[in-house]
């Protein structure tokens, strides 16, 4: 019984994540341009109600795990297998539900798209991929997927492929990411040599090979295989990289801002909801392999990219780059859950990250669906989503409004939120681990409680500038603008969207992450939080919160004059992104060309150049031998002939024909004779 | 059944036909080398179901299946005993795929001549002596008849590049000639020393049979290539100059770097089907040779040699890489990006283990089916315009969308996306690479993670075409004039391409499809290699 029940979960799950990969087949096969709204739309319904039925058969329950063969080299079994557990059932319940509502919202945002049909089919590859990478029992199995998602977001950040911006993103996209795969990849062979599988449950289960392999004099030893113990450390960063670069970490993080370049609704689900947070997901599952030192680097990288990004948004005026480095500053804050220990703490901010920055990103592409509708209609030039531009469109768009305020409450971490529960988490266990820890480790907690404040900031500068005052359009082209609610369709999924922001359906209990029925659920290693951080911590960070918010609301909500450019040195620097692009453009993509180049020369050059001497000296050897063989061997055969000849024509002449000439000759020998022979014996 | 002989001889007796089909029927040629493709197909599908998966090969002659093994040659030398060669074919687990792959690689090829208009007779009679050839390399056990199949694959090509071919085709052709010529020379003084040091232990006569040249008990006591190693050439065992020798007659092949200018002059200049067979079948004849010739009769060098075949294999693929992303010419960085996957075979066979020889042999398997997919899509662009610069194209995707999507399969296949087989082949040969120095030692690590740069570098020349020909407004350099010529692809060409991208597929997703029947195999030449 218990065996069946296994085998029909594990069914559901295949089905649940095959179902949008037939929305992909049949849409490329055979829809019409424009067609496969509904396909896509039941498929990932269906799909959605399988997670929650599954959710509900394994949450706390216990894991599912069912795999069949796969193939073998050598006499190593690969296998192919659904692993469930409370981590995977919730994020696909996440997955399928955020991408269920970014279906319903893509209906009205992409309708009149001519490509509509190539945008279904994208978006079904990507769930097909991302739910795959969250059930998959097998690394091997992971890094496929984890490179299907990455290429599906390929082809979505470059769905309007005809703008040059978009190209050079999607490019950008995947080659980062494809730096961070060579580290996936590495950690992968680190992990196959010394085990010699694979298999997610035999290699970080509880029992598992990693918890059982030890370190002694230096090696470290697995029973099947024994290196350095350095290569542990090295598999754990490795890893790591490969999350880096899914999750936009520095110094991989690059590629997130320039993917803003898709359609909102795929920035939305993709780039801020779910394959972002894949990184932080694959931590999670592989976490016993990460040792002391890959747990710091960890908890550095992310301290150090939360700060980073937060810094950068303060500043930017795209409405969706501010967003997108808002959920690269929040990654980070995952991050720092994951390096300091606190699993638990962040998959339950991946949760409730996802839902408020799903919903920021649609509010946000309504606002722009909306004032691109205006643009339209007014025959205007300007940018869509620059927030210089926007401003009063609270009067216009309620909803709107009210949802994204919501969102952004979460987002800054208030009380009363989701947002508040898991951050809250977040830095009370960091805290806690940083009263072990000494030197720079010391500041990781303070830095991040310097990044919430700023979180606060930068989405409430945002809040203020598109909502508060006037259209500063109106100003600027000296016109009375209105605009409208986005249709019924996007404003559906943002009002339910908002109901997950707030705490009940997380926590019963509004000020405890502990009492959350998804942290308990996750948190296997039952750590209870330490109380008294618990209730000191949350009142600097919301008092502070609050104090920003107010600056926040002098500075930008009554602000009538346009903002201009950045000015001084700090925002200058902060605008461009800490000149990151370009820094890398210097140091690696510049450099690389050169050396292509030069190894393009040197082929033509050097290799080829040798490769033609050694045929033209066979060339001129060949000449020397052709003359030789004339003037030489040739000469001497011609030389005797010519010889034989000069012999022939001299004695020639002596053939005169005439008696007399002969009889004379013979005279004159027999004379000779006789004269020879005759002294020859006085002699 | 002779099966063998008769995936082999088909194609003789399809080019006889040609030759005395009357010139008026010219328009017949192209169907009768397409009969030949679908029947050499069905011949190799049979093959591949009836072949017995546990069955080893290598070094057994028992372990080889559908074996043919007659006298050929007998020549009584007196004192010197008997002059033996033998018509002896079978194939195991390391040739069986190739067979399969070669049937596939020439139908597409037939399909892609479709537009060759000058000499029709001579043309598909070559193509076919050559797909004898091929035929005759992957299933010959004697050396002497593999060798006369291996140099019979020249003289096709000289003509077929050196005719058909592009502006410089006679200097292409004539490069490529004296290339793998002087790798072959030297590969016929080894063979003439391998007969003279090996006797067959059924008669006691010399013999050329490479399963008896791979069992140490044959060769004679002191004869220079006797396994006891004594014998010495310039001062080096006389065993590592032979398989070196060898080595770099297959590794020309490969190609390998610095030995690979041909490659890219050949590919140019050739016409498409001939660039498709050259990348599809040719340079896997390299890397069989390797396998079945170096390494199963002097497995010694090739442990002696593996860290520099490592090496060779490393530097391909980087140095392929580079000089792929510096290219502005379509075909020319297809025929680099060969150089660059190549090297992952060499890296995977350098290994020595399991995963690495068979991720080796599936990268070949995979690069033939890619790298035919590349070429023909090269081809429908330069046969509609006769260009093929990268700079002057762009926004191809708007004009031809089917195009596109076949375009983007084979970018992504070669760059190695889970899902297709290039990313099998890439990962096993790189897992084995870097397993080698805990498992034999032959390799070390660090040669594993500067390949896997080599994965990076393939993305990103491809990515940067794609994004350069295909994406953006579409702007021709040939103005309107080109856009009427750019016509999306027809039904023949996607007859052509689609079993490519679904065998591509099929293999990245069911890899065991040619696993398990190289498995066995593979085993027993890493056995071989580590003497079990």
């Amino acid at each position: 019984m218990a065996d069946d029940h296994a085998h029909i979960s594990a069914l559901f799950s295949v089905l649940a994540s095959v179902l949008p990969l037939i929305t992909f087949a049949a849409i490329l096969f055979f829809a019409k341009k424009g067609k496969g709204s509904i396909l896509a739309l039941c498929n990932i319904s269906i799909s959605f109600l399988l997670s929650v039925l599954l959710f509900f058969w394994v949450w706390n329950k216990g894991e599912i795990h069912a795999q069949l063969d796969w193939f073998a080299v050598g006499d190593i079994r690969f296998t192919a297998g659904v692993l469930l557990n409370n981590l995977s059932v919730l994020m696909m319940v996440l997955i399928s539900g955020i991408a269920l509502l970014v279906h319903i919202y893509s209906l009205q945002y992409m309708k009149n798209d001519e490509h509509l049909n190539r945008y279904w089919a994208y978006l079904g590859l990507f769930c097909f991929s991302m739910l795959s990478l969250v059930i998959a029992d097998n690394l091997l199995l992971v890094y496929m997927f984890w490179e299907l998602v990455g290429f599906s977001s390929y082809l979505l950040i470059g769905f309007w492929f005809t703008r040059d911006t978009a190209t050079l993103a999607n490019k950008k996209a995947f080659i980062v990411n494809r730096i961070g795969d060579l580290g996936f990849l590495t950690g992968l062979m680190i992990l196959f040599t010394q085990f010699k599988t694979l298999d997610i449950v035999q290699l970080f289960g509880t029992k598992g090979l990693i918890v059982k392999s030890e370190i002694v004099n230096g090696l470290w030893q697995t029973g099947v295989g024994e290196v350095p113990a350095v290569w542990l450390t090295v598999a754990g960063i490795a890893l790591f990289f490969g999350a880096a670069a899914k999750s936009a970490q520095f110094p991989l993080h690059t590629w997130l801002p320039d993917a803003m370049e898709g359609p909102t609704s795929v920035s939305s689900l993709i780039h801020a909801a779910t394959m972002v947070a894949a990184g932080v997901f694959l931590i999670a599952r592989v976490y016993p392999i990460f040792d002391n030192t890959a747990l710091t680097v960890i908890t550095i990288v992310g301290t150090f990219t939360a700060f980073m990004a937060a810094t950068i948004a303060l500043v930017q005026y795209d409405i969706k780059k501010l967003l997108a480095f808002s959920t690269i500053s929040q990654l980070g804050f995952m991050m720092v859950a994951m390096g300091t220990g606190a699993v638990s703490a962040g998959i339950f901010h991946l949760a409730t990250h996802a839902f408020f920055k799903c919903l920021l990103f649609l509010a946000a592409g309504a606002v722009i669906h909306e004032l691109h509708h205006a643009k339209g209609k007014y025959l205007l030039d300007f940018d869509v989503q620059d927030i210089r531009n926007m401003g009063g469109l609270k009067k216009y768009m309620q909803v709107t409004f009210y949802t994204m305020l919501v969102a952004s409450m979460a987002l800054a971490g208030l009380p009363f939120t989701s947002g508040f529960l898991s951050k809250d988490a977040i830095l009370v266990h960091a805290f806690e681990w940083s009263d072990s820890k000494s030197g720079v480790l010391k500041f990781v907690p303070y830095v991040a409680l310097i990044t919430s404040w700023l979180t606060a900031f930068y989405i409430f500068r945002l809040i203020f500038m598109v909502f508060f005052k006037e259209i500063r359009l109106n100003n600027k082209f000296g016109l009375s603008i209105s605009v409208n609610e986005a249709p019924k369709v996007m404003v559906l999924p943002l009002i339910i969207l908002a109901c997950f922001c707030l705490f009940p359906l997380f926590s019963l209990d509004p000020f405890s992450a502990g009492n959350s029925w998804l942290f308990t659920g996750l948190n296997s290693e039952t750590q209870p939080l330490d109380n008294s951080l618990h209730l000191l911590i949350p009142v600097p960070v919301t008092a502070g919160s609050l104090i920003v918010i107010f600056i926040a609301y002098k500075r930008f909500a009554n602000r009538a004059r346009p903002e201009t450019e950045p000015n001084s040195g700090l925002e200058k620097f902060l605008y461009n992104q800490w000149y990151f692009n370009s820094f890398y453009k210097a140091a690696a993509v510049n450099p690389i060309t050169f050396i292509s180049n030069l190894t393009h020369k040197f082929d033509n050059a050097v290799i080829d150049g040798i490769v033609n001497l050694i045929g033209r000296v066979g060339v001129i050897f060949a000449g020397i031998s052709a003359l030789v063989d004339r003037f030489i061997v040739d000469g001497l055969v011609n030389g005797a002939g010519i010889l034989a000849k000069r012999i022939g024509s001299f004695t020639r002449h002596l053939q005169t024909g005439r008696v007399q000439h002969y009889l004379l000759t013979m005279l004159l020998v027999v004379l000779t004779f006789v004269i020879v022979k005759y002294f020859s014996g006085a002699i | 059944m002779s099966l063998l002989s008769l995936i082999i001889f088909i194609p003789a007796l399809a080019a006889v036909i040609i030759l005395l089909l009357p010139a008026r029927l010219r328009h017949l040629y192209k169907f009768v080398a397409l009969a030949v493709g679908v029947v050499q197909l069905l011949i190799s599908l049979f093959i591949y179901l009836n072949f017995k998966n546990t069955s080893a090969g290598i070094n057994t002659e028992s372990g080889f299946q559908f074996i043919e093994k007659t006298h050929w040659i007998g020549l009584d030398l007196g004192s010197l005993g008997r002059l033996q060669i033998d018509y002896f074919l079978g194939i195991d687990g390391l040739s069986m795929p190739f067979l399969f792959l070669t049937s596939l690689v020439m139908f597409v090829a037939v399909l892609s001549s479709w537009e060759i208009q000058t000499n029709l007779k001579g043309y598909f009679s070559l193509l076919l002596l050559l797909n004898m050839a091929v035929m005759g390399v992957f299933t010959a056990l004697d050396f002497f008849l593999f060798y006369i199949f291996y140099e019979l694959m020249l003289l096709p090509l000289y003509f077929l590049i050196g005719m058909w071919g592009g502006v410089r085709r006679e200097y292409a052709a004539i490069k490529f000639f004296l290339y793998t010529l002087f790798g072959s020379v030297f590969m016929l003084l080894i063979m003439v020393g391998l007969y003279f040091s090996v006797i067959d232990p059924a008669n006691g006569n010399h013999t050329f049979s490479m399963i008896n040249m791979m069992n140490p008990a044959n060769y004679v006591k002191g004869s220079i290539f006797s396994a006891a190693g004594v014998q010495e050439l310039f001062g080096v065992p006389a065993r590592l100059v032979a398989f070196a020798v060898l080595f770099v007659a297959f590794a020309i092949k490969v190609p390998i770097v610095p030995l690979h200018t041909w490659l890219p002059d050949a590919h140019v200049e050739a016409p498409t089907p001939v660039s498709i067979i050259l990348a599809g079948i040719l340079l896997k004849i390299g890397g069989y040779g390797i396998l079945r010739v170096c390494y199963s009769i002097f497995p010694e060098a090739a442990v002696h040699f593996s860290w520099w075949i490592g090496l060779i294999g490393v530097v391909s693929i980087l140095y392929g890489a580079l000089n792929a992303l510096a290219q502005t010419d379509l075909k020319r960085l297809i025929a680099y990006s060969s150089v660059s996957h190549m090297g992952f075979v060499l890296l995977g066979f350098a290994s020595g283990t399991v995963e690495g020889i068979s991720g080796g042999l599936m990268q070949m398997i995979s690069h033939g089916l890619l790298s035919s997919m590349l070429f023909f899509l090269v081809g429908v662009v330069y046969e509609r315009v006769q260009d093929r610069y990268i700079p002057n194209f762009r926004g191809l995707a708007l004009i031809m969308p089917k195009y596109t999507v076949f375009i983007m399969i084979a970018f992504f296949a070669s760059l190695g996306l889970p899902g297709f087989s290039a990313f099998i082949g890439e990962a096993f040969s790189l897992i084995g690479a870097f397993t080698s120095e805990s498992v034999n030692g032959f390799i070390p690590r660090w040669m594993a993670i500067c390949g896997s740069v080599g994965i990076l570098l393939s993305a990103a020349y491809l990515l940067w075409t794609l994004q350069r020909m295909f994406f953006g407004q579409t702007r021709l350099a040939g103005g309107d004039a080109w856009f009427e010529k750019l016509k999306d692809i027809n039904v023949r060409e996607t007859v052509a391409l689609v079993p490519l991208s679904v065998m591509a597929l099929a293999l990245g997703i069911l890899p065991f499809l040619a696993f398990d029947k190289m498995n066995a195999s593979v085993v027993q030449l890493v056995n071989l290699l580590l003497k079990k």
